[in-house]
């Protein structure tokens, strides 16, 4: 939940300059050992952005495995993603893992909306803040 | 309706966290003290394995302080004042894992003073605090033996980053289908030169190890100072 509070907050960072908007599809990568499921952040993206003027935004993860190396023979090819080698299959030797640490924002689509004149005012001199807007972006 | 525009990013999401985790690490490095990360699920003897620290690191000349992090109460930063070591409790309030900023915060509201070794016992949790550098000089890992021994390979992004993997609990092996080596092997192909310490806070295994190990590295740091 904070990684998809963080997304939202450096998309709508980015977005500040650039007048009302409505974001249409985030890019992320996550990497394999970032301990962030993609499902769960998904499902979280959602939570996240269902109630405010973004509800519908699709998140769209990048998968950046790791890799197990071997100091002598280099990428080991066999290995299947989300189980490890103990040991190199040709020559024994301990592996190391590289990348999968990933945790990025990519890139971010977004549709400007018009200014629009505030309306369904009460008249009664206090500031109500902005109109929200509907789900679809538009006034309600 | 205007058309959509695309926005290249290419950044970090935890770029923030990770300059605040920076302006730690430096403050630390000015200090001397050195800064340790406790990682585990809930009920892994995180508190328990300091309670047990306190009188040895103490005997070998070490300031101590921990800061807790717990999504409620008080409790384990009062465990540890009862044992004798400074303590400040941070409590998230929902959230699951410690930033950098509660950690400035925390150290803030603490006013420890001059410290050797810091600890920061994270909130019980395998996943999120893993993404959150705090500054410190290394993570360490706990893993009980209650737990199973599918761990490491389970949770990978803890396992691969701890520098140290702290089993506990190693006196109820007898008790539990745990299978020590295959823990050992899961921990050793996701952090190849990881340190591994088999411990029990009930009968006293490990813990010289433990205490050694931070010992060592407490005065390296202070050396660091210069």
């Amino acid at each position: 939940m904070g990684v998809a509070l963080e997304i939202h907050r450096a998309c709508r960072a980015r977005l500040a300059a650039h007048g009302p908007a409505r974001i249409d599809r985030v890019k992320v990568a996550v990497g394999e050992l970032s301990a962030v499921e993609p499902e769960i952040l998904r499902y979280a993206w959602e939570a996240v952005v269902c109630d405010g003027p973004d509800a519908g935004a699709e998140l769209e993860i990048e998968w950046r495995p790791a890799r197990q190396v071997c100091a002598d023979c280099g990428e080991i090819a066999e290995r299947v993603e989300g189980d490890w080698l103990r040991f190199c299959p040709r020559c024994d030797l301990p592996l190391s893992v590289e990348g999968g640490r990933d945790l990025d924002l990519v890139q971010f689509a977004f549709t400007p909306l018009l200014e629009v004149p505030r309306v369904g005012s009460d008249d009664d001199g206090a500031d109500d803040g902005p109109t929200p807007l509907a789900p679809d972006g538009n006034l309600p | 309706m205007s058309p959509s525009q695309e926005v290249d990013v290419r950044r970090n999401l935890l770029a923030a966290n990770a300059a605040a985790a920076d302006a730690l690490r430096e403050r630390f490095a000015a200090a001397g003290t050195l800064v340790v990360n406790l990682i585990s699920a809930p009920g892994s003897g995180k508190t328990t394995l300091l309670e047990k620290s306190v009188a040895p690191l103490r005997a070998a000349g070490l300031r101590l302080a921990a800061l807790e992090g717990d999504i409620a109460t008080e409790r384990d930063a009062e465990r540890l004042r009862a044992a004798g070591i400074p303590a400040h409790q941070i409590v998230t309030g929902g959230t699951c894992h410690l930033d950098a900023r509660l950690v400035a915060a925390g150290l803030e509201k603490a006013a420890f003073g001059a410290l050797d070794v810091l600890f920061i016992e994270n909130v019980g949790n395998l996943v999120c605090p893993t993404s959150y550098d705090l500054g410190e000089d290394f993570k360490v890992a706990l893993l009980s033996v209650t737990e199973g021994e599918d761990k490491p390979f389970k949770y990978p992004g803890i396992f691969a980053r701890a520098e140290i993997t702290v089993v506990t609990k190693a006196d109820l092996l007898a008790h539990v289908p745990f299978r020590l080596d295959e823990a050992r092997a899961q921990v050793r192909a996701l952090r190849p030169d990881g340190r591994w310490i088999v411990t029990s806070a009930t009968t006293g295994q490990g813990l010289d190890e433990w205490c050694a190990e931070l010992t060592a590295r407490a005065a390296a740091k202070r050396a660091a100072r210069g």
